[in-house]
């Protein structure tokens, strides 16, 4: 209970420093909603007034995008790669390694505070007005938010173990240029978040499938606008869940080497 | 003869800065891969969109890869010259950017010659790789006047992008910020341009083809060697992009000059 406590403060922490750092808000809103415009237009554009393709209504598509700039705000407002990668370069990481506490979880759980106090501030009302004021479909009943805010919840962990360890990589390549490239691509192509896998060319779709990406994005938003329903959402909630503990084993394993490096190094 | 010494000393400054660059020689190549996998990626990503939908407006797939491929080419350039501007919040807050003014040359040739970003290789690579390919795919009959065109249009990008990069330093004179504008303004609208500007909607068109002129840099040029309409404009307007670009530089240049002018040093 101690324990919980203690990283509970860092959420707390985490939520007050976010409200000094008001430009950052407006900021990363700012250039949130430029995406939002860029993507609602080329899809707008790609539909060409057409009422459905491959199935799926425009109105469910343009909701899709919608759900994603959502999840995309939310999974922003975290401690982002360079962040890690400058802590790690900078030595700055090993002052934490001498703290009683687990340095991963610490950083989730200030990760938690920033993005509530992103959310409050600026995500929720500004897609609330969205929703209110465009024509998009919501969830009908009750389960469906409950699956849908279950499944965002476990792609926003499964990101996270999923960036700290490329974040974690740098202690053992100095230089990492093509590595974030990779892990940027992977997050904006294979995650579903701009384009949804069912567009796909058949064996990419496949290689997404395998990969644990599409958990971040292209499941919950798929939820949510009711593409995947019934027992599907068991299935995903189920596949999210295998790739949230896989993904955690091996940010676990990656920690163990690294922290070990910086004792030999001498920190 | 002041242009000659100022040339003189261009070449001595960034002489100077690419030697430092290249000592990290594991650190430049995985820069330029970096930059590769990212543009490779955006083209990749162009590719799965049409893979079922052909084209976007009426745009196919090797159009738009030759709008990207343009507006990275100019990029490239911009990286190298104007780039490190983005950063003059960090001079300002440290105290070093007063080093600029204690010399007896031009302080804005002076912070402009003091950086020559090397890594912009990948750039290149990318943007001559596609722009060839795209060539032979579209069979783009490349006249004297054509590939004249295309030179003016990059000088055009060039100096709207650079002069945008001013700009966004020169706030740094009134709020101490330019990096986080970069980031929040100038990194999205870059990445609108990737894409033909005829989907956006009419204000977010109008807006980019006359206040902040990106409309300019690629999607304008390539209307026109590309031989293709740009609804709500006129067809010749890719025409301009040289003289917009000198124009929107020269405008920046000014206010660059204005924001130097309230400069307090932070005496730290």
């Amino acid at each position: 209970m101690g324990q919980l406590n203690m990283y509970w403060t860092f959420t707390k922490k985490a939520f007050l420093r976010s409200s000094v750092y008001r430009f950052e808000v407006w900021s990363r809103t700012g250039s949130n909603l430029i995406f939002l415009v860029m993507w609602g237009s080329i899809w707008t554009a790609l539909y060409a007034g057409k009422e459905e393709a491959a199935g799926v209504s425009f109105t469910a598509m343009l909701t899709y995008i919608v759900v994603s700039k959502f999840l995309d705000g939310v999974n922003e407002a975290g401690t982002p790669l360079w962040d890690i990668q400058e802590k790690v370069r900078t030595g700055d990481i090993s002052l934490e390694l001498m703290r009683p506490f687990d340095v991963p979880l610490r950083y989730l759980f200030a990760d938690f505070g920033s993005v509530a106090f992103y959310m409050l501030t600026a995500l929720l009302p500004i897609y609330f007005l969205l929703f209110l004021f465009m024509d998009l479909t919501l969830p009908t009943d009750g389960f469906t938010w409950i699956y849908f805010i279950l499944s965002a919840f476990l792609g926003f962990l499964i990101r996270y173990c999923v960036e700290m360890t490329f974040g974690l990589l740098t202690f053992f390549l100095v230089e990492t240029g093509g590595i974030e490239d990779i892990f940027y691509f992977a997050m904006s192509l294979l995650s579903g978040s701009v384009i949804p896998l069912w567009f796909f060319p058949g064996w990419l779709e496949t290689i997404a499938l395998y990969l644990p990406f599409q958990s971040i994005f292209f499941l919950p938003i798929s939820i949510f606008i009711g593409e995947i329903n019934g027992s599907q959402i068991f299935t995903s909630l189920g596949i999210q869940f295998f790739w949230l503990v896989v993904c955690y084993l091996i940010l676990r394993l990656v920690w163990n080497r690294a922290s070990h490096k910086v004792v030999v190094q001498g920190g | 003869m002041a242009v000659v010494k100022y040339i003189n000393l261009y070449f001595k400054l960034i002489g100077a800065g690419v030697r430092a660059q290249l000592q990290y020689r594991f650190a430049f190549i995985m820069r330029i891969i970096g930059m590769l996998t990212a543009y490779t990626g955006t083209a990749v990503t162009m590719w799965v969109m049409l893979y079922q939908f052909q084209t976007l407006g009426d745009w196919n797939f090797y159009e738009m890869l030759f709008l990207l491929a343009l507006a990275i080419v100019s990029w490239g350039f911009c990286i190298i010259l104007f780039f490190h501007f983005r950063s003059l919040d960090t001079y300002i807050l440290n105290g070093t950017f007063d080093r600029f003014l204690v010399r007896p040359i031009n302080p804005f040739f002076h912070f402009m010659a003091m950086k020559f970003e090397v890594s912009s290789l990948g750039q290149f690579i990318f943007s001559v790789v596609v722009l060839a390919w795209v060539s032979v795919e579209l069979q783009i009959d490349w006249t004297f006047t054509k590939a004249l065109f295309l030179i003016g249009a990059i000088i055009g990008g060039v100096l709207i992008q650079g002069g945008l990069l001013v700009i966004i330093s020169a706030l740094a004179f009134w709020t101490t910020k330019s990096e986080q504008f970069y980031w929040v303004a100038m990194y999205p609208a870059r990445n609108l341009t990737y894409y033909p500007l005829m989907i956006y909607p009419k204000l977010l068109q109008w807006v980019t083809a006359f206040v902040i002129p990106f409309g300019f840099v690629n999607y304008f040029p390539s209307t026109v060697i590309l031989e293709k309409e740009t609804p709500f404009f006129p067809d010749a307007i890719g025409y301009f992009s040289p003289v917009v670009g000198l124009l929107f530089f020269i405008l920046s240049y000014f206010i660059w000059m204005q924001g130097l002018k309230r400069y307090k040093s932070t005496g730290s």
